[in-house]
This record gives structure tokens, sequence and C-alpha cells, in this order.
């Protein structure tokens, strides 16, 4: 018997680290975390009709049709339509790509160059940390509505410019969460080891150091998926965000949707619904998610 | 403690300064000054002397280090000049918005701090039960709707359903409080939603580990009546992050409110904002942030300072 031991041992180790292992972590936290389950499950939908936008949407979603302005939802317009006759599902179906590319894009690079800099804070202490600090204080006060104000007005409007003025005020709060994170992992011996052994910094802080705060990272990002969306809804609805035509939600309450309120409630109420649903889908994941990889909760 | 808190005080100055500098360059690579907008309606009829004039009225022709440095300086001495575009002083421009502003913050605030600790609290102690699942429901989807979308709906369901439109002209609190109420609880409410959502999910998770610390464990053990437990034990010690999150948002509100107030037609800062750099107004931009910068500054290190007077390990330190 206690030869079999090791090898049934042996045994058992490819599943937990080979394909099999990976579904089994999926399963596991569907079973363990339904409400995580059912948020992932939303999100991906989300994101499948994001990318499935021109064959599910019912018509086209920048078709105007004088014919069917502000028509109630029916058969042929489930949602109804707008101001001009533009169908309104199917524009909601177009927006939910402009925010799911919102949303994924500033929430990477926003946690991403927050934990570098986190990170390289954390690993250069002294002088640099304090200096990098100060600076992450002074986009923290920094008001997000002057730093988009300021984007929009140099760049202009467009996708890319909402995310550089979404992203920008990440970093800083990205890079206060990692580099407390990474305070304790700079104090770890095969930190020390590898410094020993002559590497540089930029392979200690990309190879050594960031894997190890992984786990923040992710909680981050799915915190930030939402909050981006979100933003990008904000701006959008000011006029600093995505512009016509391109489908946004923020775009559909914007103008007509206010003025008709009353006449086309439709129009004020389906758009934002998808919004509250796509944020409140990548929260419920993201909560569940951070109880299952922050190891003081997943203790209780 | 106060070696702690002058440091604490005295970091407060390089992060203004830092703000300032930020400012001052942003707004002027944006492209267009005051002048250049004042005179957009009549170009060509304005000859490029008079634009010069005007420029040098406000001192943009000077050197731009030389700019900064009168700027600095004014606000040291807590003068922040003229507003460009309409040439009356900052403080009177600010006054009245701000007034909105902080009259909004305080009412969402109490909308959150009446939500949120009850809820909390609750959630807490019925950990994972229907009640928890609820409020942690209710809480996501605060952080998951938009305030001016809520904002939208709470107008349509006033007009549908008592066929009524809250007031769209601001009276101030002294003027006529009931009038002044009947307008602002609903962008108040739009606001707490969210607000109290987050203070929620921070009571919730403070109570949960404060409850399993060893000294509420002894007090049970002592047979202490479970509310005095809850009350001078548990609450006290998991007020401190909910303190936090409670003050940061509402430095946030203080100058965030920019949609939430073009929903409701509300001239606070938010909407100055907007004006300032849409007219190119420098100086009313750079007081603008200025001010919403040191809220939050400010509001940073009552937050520390809190910590330094409610936390012993600290205190003694």
């Amino acid at each position: 018997m206690a030869i079999g031991r090791p090898a049934e041992a042996a045994a058992e180790i490819p599943e937990t680290t080979g394909r099999r292992g990976w579904l089994a972590v999926v399963v596991e936290f569907c079973r363990k975390r339904p409400l995580g389950a059912i948020g992932a499950a939303v999100v991906v939908v989300n994101i499948l009709v994001g990318i499935g936008a021109n064959v599910i949407a019912p018509y086209d979603p920048l078709a105007t049709d004088y014919g069917a302005m502000l028509a109630r939802p029916s058969a042929t317009h489930w949602l109804g339509t707008d101001a001009f006759g533009r169908d309104v599902l199917a524009r909601i179906i177009y927006g939910s790509r402009t925010a799911m590319l919102v949303g994924f894009a500033c929430a990477f690079l926003g946690a991403t160059i927050g934990a570098v800099i986190g990170v390289a804070s954390a690993y250069f202490a002294g002088k640099v940390d304090l200096l990098v600090q100060r600076v992450m204080d002074i986009f923290l006060a920094f008001p997000l509505i002057i730093l988009a104000l300021a984007v929009v007005s140099i760049l202009g409007t467009g996708i890319g410019n909402v995310i550089v003025a979404i992203a920008i005020p990440m970093i800083p709060r990205a890079a206060l969460v990692t580099r407390s994170s990474a305070l304790a992992i700079r104090e770890m011996p095969y930190v020390d080891a590898a410094r020993a052994a002559g590497f540089r910094h930029r392979r200690i802080i990309m190879r050594h150091m960031l894997p190890n705060v992984m786990a923040p990272y992710l909680i981050m990002l799915t915190a930030y998926l939402g909050q981006a969306i979100l933003a990008e809804a904000s701006l959008t609805f000011l006029g600093l965000g995505v512009s016509e035509p391109t489908p946004a939600w923020g775009l559909m309450l914007r103008g007509a949707a206010v003025q008709f309120a009353e006449a086309a409630p439709w129009m004020a109420i389906f758009p934002g619904l998808a919004i509250s649903l796509a944020v409140f889908a990548f929260n419920l994941f993201g909560d569940s998610l951070r109880d299952a990889l922050d190891p003081r909760l997943r203790a209780q | 403690m106060w070696k702690y808190l002058v440091k604490r005080f005295l970091l407060m100055f390089p992060t203004l300064l830092g703000v300032a500098l930020l400012t001052f360059v942003l707004i002027r690579v944006i492209p267009g000054d005051v002048v250049e907008l004042r005179y957009a309606g009549d170009r060509g009829a304005v000859s490029q002397d008079v634009l010069e004039k005007e420029r040098a009225r406000f001192g943009l022709d000077q050197p731009l280090w030389r700019q900064f440095t009168t700027w600095v300086i004014g606000v040291a001495r807590l003068d922040f000049g003229e507003s460009m575009w309409t040439g009356s002083p900052i403080w009177q421009e600010i006054r009245l918005r701000f007034a909105l502003s902080l009259q909004v913050a305080i009412m969402a605030t109490v909308v959150a701090v009446v939500l949120a600790i009850p809820l909390g609290v609750v959630a807490a102690l019925k950990q994972d039960s229907w009640i928890d699942y609820s409020v942690r429901i209710f809480s996501i989807a605060g952080l998951a709707t938009p305030s001016f979308w809520l904002g939208i709906v709470f107008i349509l369901l006033l007009l549908v359903v008592f066929h009524w439109l809250p007031p769209m002209i601001y009276t101030p609190f002294w003027v006529d409080p009931w009038e002044n109420l009947k307008q602002l609880i609903w962008p108040a409410l739009a606001v707490g939603y969210r607000y109290s959502a987050v203070a929620t999910r921070m009571t919730r998770s403070a109570m949960l580990e404060v409850l399993r610390e060893d000294y509420i464990r002894t007090a049970r053990a002592k047979g202490l009546w479970e509310k005095l437990i809850l009350s001078r034990h548990a609450l006290k010690n998991a007020m401190l992050p909910v303190l936090t999150v409670i003050a940061l948002e509402f430095a946030f509100l203080i100058g965030g409110l920019v949609v939430t107030e073009q929903v409701f037609n509300l001239n606070g800062l938010g909407m100055l904002f907007v004006e300032a750099v849409g007219h190119r107004d420098y100086t009313l931009t750079q007081a603008l942030v200025m001010l919403v910068a040191f809220v939050f500054i400010f509001v940073n290190f009552l937050v520390d300072l809190a910590y330094a007077w409610l936390d012993p390990r600290i205190r003694f330190r």
C-alpha cells in the first residue's frame, strides 16, 4: 500500500492541471456561487450579442423609417422605435458592441497600466515610490469630468478617445491597490533570489512580481468593466463620448429620449435597462470572483 | 500622533500644487482661447489688433511661467481673480452653484446613510439568508444603475402617475425650503441609491469581519446583551471603513454630478465645469478644479484624522 500511494497521487495531478481541471474549476465555481455564474452567463451573452450584432439585429440600427416614428413596442418592433423610426432593439443590440468594446478596453488598459506602475513603485521603494505616490494622488484628486472634457476637446469624440478618457482615472486607483499587494511580495525570498541572480529590474517586475498580484488584478479588472460601461454611458449622454451614428446606449438616452419621455417612454427605459443589466452582470460575476480569489474571504 | 498629523497635513500642498500645474497645462492645450471664442461670431470683422489687446487684458500675452506663478500666488492668497467670460469675481460665480451642489450632496448622503447602515448590518447578521441575498442584489443593482437614467425614470414616473413635474427653477433653501426640497429630493434620491449601494456593501463586509473578532466572542461569552454587543462592540468598530467610503463619495459628489444635474436642470458645479471649459474660461476652470480637488484632498485628510482619532493603534504611535 505504501508503494501504491505516490502513484495514486501522481495520477491525480494531471486532473487538476490539465484541461479537465480547468473545466472542473468552472463547474465548481457555478456550483458554489450560483449568483456569480448567472452574472458570467449574462456577460457571455452580452459579448456574443455584441460580436454577432449584424446577424441577430432585426433591423439596420441606422435605417430611418419615417412611417414608424415613435412606434410603440409591437410584433414588428419589439421594443418600439425612436424619433427617427429606428428600431430600439436593433440599436440596443449594436450598442452592446460599443459598450463591450469600451468596457474591456478601458478595464484592461486601466488595470494593467495601474498594476505595472503599482508594482514598480513598490519594487523600487524609497524616493521613486514617494514620487509615484504623489503623482497618483494628483490624478486621484483631479475630477474625471475635466479630464474627459480636455481629452475630447483636444482629440475629438470617438471610441478611441473615450477609452483614453475613462482609462486614465482608473490607473491611479489600480496602482494604489496593486502597490499594497506588491509591498508584501517584494519581501519574498524569490525576489531577493532574482535580484541576487543579477536579473534586470524590468525582468523582476514583469516576470517575478506581476504574476503574483494576479488576484487583485483580476478583481480590479472585473470591477472596472462595469464602471467603464457606466462612465461611457454618462460621457456619451453629455455629448463627450461616442457620437452619432455609432449606436451606443448612452447616445440613445440623449436628446429625443428625454424630450419624448412621456409619449414614448420605451426610448428612455430600454437602453437604461440594457446598461443596468450589463453592469449588474459584471458586478455579480466580479463579486463572486473576488470572494473566490480573496484568501481572507475564502477562509470564512 | 502630532508628528503624523502635521506630516499628513503638509502633504496636501504638493498634491494641490500638482493639480494646479496639471489644470493649468491641460486647459491651455485645448485649442482656442476665450478671446477667440468671444469674437467667433464676427470673425474677420475684428482685427488681429483687437484680439491681441483683449489677450493682453487677461495677461494671456505673458510667458506661461509668469502666468502660472501669478495665478498660484493669487490662489495662495485665496484670490481667484475674475471670470474671463463674464468678468465678475470667481467667488460670485461659484457661490450659488456650490451651495446647490453641497445641498444635493448632503441630501444624498442622508439618503445613503439611512438606507445603508441598517441594510448592511442586517445582511451581515443574517449572512447567506434570503435577506442577505436580497440586500446584496439590491445593492449590486444600485451600483449598476446609472444615476442620470434613474433620474429620467423618476421624472417619468412622477409625470405618468401624479401628472406632476418637480420644479425646474432653482429656489434656494433659505427662500422657500418646501419648494427647494420638492426640487432637490429627486436628484438626491437618484444619486443616493448608488451611493447607498457602495455604503451598504462596505457596512456588510466590515460587520462580517468584526463579528468574527475574538472580542465579540468574549462579549457573547460574558453573556452580554446581544443588542449591546452589536451597537457598542461591533458597529462602532465596523464604522471606520464605512465612514471612509461615505466621505470619499461625498467628496466626489461635490463636483461629479454633471449628468444628473443636466437631467434635472440644476445649475450646480458640474454644469459650471462644462460651461467654463466650453468658454475656455481659464480662470474659472482653474478655480473650479482647485475647489473640487481641495474638497477631495481635505476630506481624505479628515478621514485620516478620524482614523488617527478613533484607532488607538494609530493614536499612540
